[in-house]
């Protein structure tokens, strides 16, 4: 391809569409259209995502959607016991403002994932406190705030009060002071989400 | 009214089981009386003498016996008046004082669970601070403070 004076020629350019292409394929008929009702959805996409559990492996997809879940909306049960629950008001006070890591206070254990234990539980209070704890529903975490519910704190030798929470329900977390202070119960749930976040099952 | 006044008021009613009234600092008095009379003497110390009012009952642990007291108060004279009487540390019981004055009722469940004392005819003597079933006195002399068993600890965790 050489031109007159040896040159190549340059290449051919194709002159611009003066309108754009049509591709002529027949339409869809609408009966060919795949449209699910509610009751045929749900078991199509269980079936679907059974396919992509039984491909990525549960470990690897589901628990750490719920776990990021989890620990980012922590409902702990507004039950104030002592002088505890006053440093727990006020970590959820304008200063402190626990709401910001997704913590709120429910009034209704069936609301609740966590239950702040705070203050001295008696052995009076005591099956009050198990009924709310297996109240809420799973899963659910248990902090001991301060000295009372971790050991008994001052009253231990008491006749009356209970030598710390964990004679009760698992614990998950402890928090040491005599009241802590709402940084050391912001502290706490932190910890309690690091927690959640290595939960495997 | 002083001490005088509960001693001539109440002697003639309760006879034998009126064991004297004396002075005692910011009430009319304080009357020491026998269980036996306790009954009559809460009638007449309501009706009577017009202490329509039951503050408090206590009782207190003296190790050789019990003693339970009642302190009242009047509205019309705006006094105070305690009532006392000793029990044996054996069998340390007395007539309750609901049927008299209703709101003895808490008082004397919390004097039966922490020291012991039975009221008879109490309508309704269940625990009140401790749980269902608690088998001490612990207010009594007798009982000692102690470290807490060990019990069992409950953890997801181990």
């Amino acid at each position: 391809m050489t031109g007159a004076e040896g040159l190549p020629s340059p290449p051919k350019v194709a002159a611009a569409p003066t309108e754009l292409p049509v591709v002529h394929e027949p339409p869809v008929p609408f009966v060919e259209i795949e449209t699910l009702r509610v009751k045929e959805f749900i078991p199509a996409a269980k079936e679907a995502l059974g396919d992509l559990i039984a491909e990525q492996g549960q470990t690897k997809l589901i628990r750490p959607m719920f776990n990021w879940a989890g620990r980012n909306s922590l409902f702990p049960l507004h039950w104030g016991l002592a002088c505890c629950a006053i440093e727990f008001a006020a970590g959820f006070g304008a200063r402190w403002d626990a709401e910001r890591f997704g913590v709120v206070p429910r009034s209704s254990p069936r609301q609740a994932d966590l239950l702040i234990v705070n203050g001295t539980v008696t052995w009076k209070v005591a099956h009050k406190l198990i009924t709310l704890y297996e109240q809420m529903p799973e899963p659910k975490w248990v902090i001991a705030m301060g000295n009372c519910a971790t050991g008994g704190g001052p009253f231990r030798t008491a006749y009356s009060v209970v030598p710390g929470v964990d004679k009760l329900v698992p614990v998950d977390v402890y928090i040491a002071g005599c009241p802590p202070r709402p940084e050391a119960m912001l502290a706490g749930i932190l910890r309690l989400e690091e927690l959640i976040r290595e939960r495997k099952e | 009214m002083q001490a005088d006044d509960l001693a001539r008021a109440l002697a003639p009613k309760l006879g034998g089981n009126f064991l004297g009234a004396e002075p005692f600092a910011g009430t009319a008095g304080r009357v020491r009386f026998g269980r036996d009379g306790a009954l009559d003497l809460f009638r007449t110390v309501r009706d009577d003498l017009g202490f329509a009012h039951l503050s408090m009952v206590g009782a207190i642990d003296w190790v050789d016996h019990r003693e339970v007291f009642y302190v009242v108060w009047s509205d019309g004279a705006k006094q105070y008046a305690l009532l006392s009487t000793d029990l044996p540390a054996a069998d340390p019981h007395v007539e309750s004082a609901s049927a008299v004055w209703p709101s003895a009722n808490w008082h004397e469940r919390e004097a039966w669970e922490l020291v012991g004392i039975e009221f008879d005819h109490h309508p309704d003597l269940r625990h009140l601070l401790t749980p269902d079933g608690y088998a001490f006195h612990p207010l009594l002399r007798s009982f000692r403070l102690h470290e807490p068993e060990n019990l069992e600890v409950k953890s997801r965790h181990v």
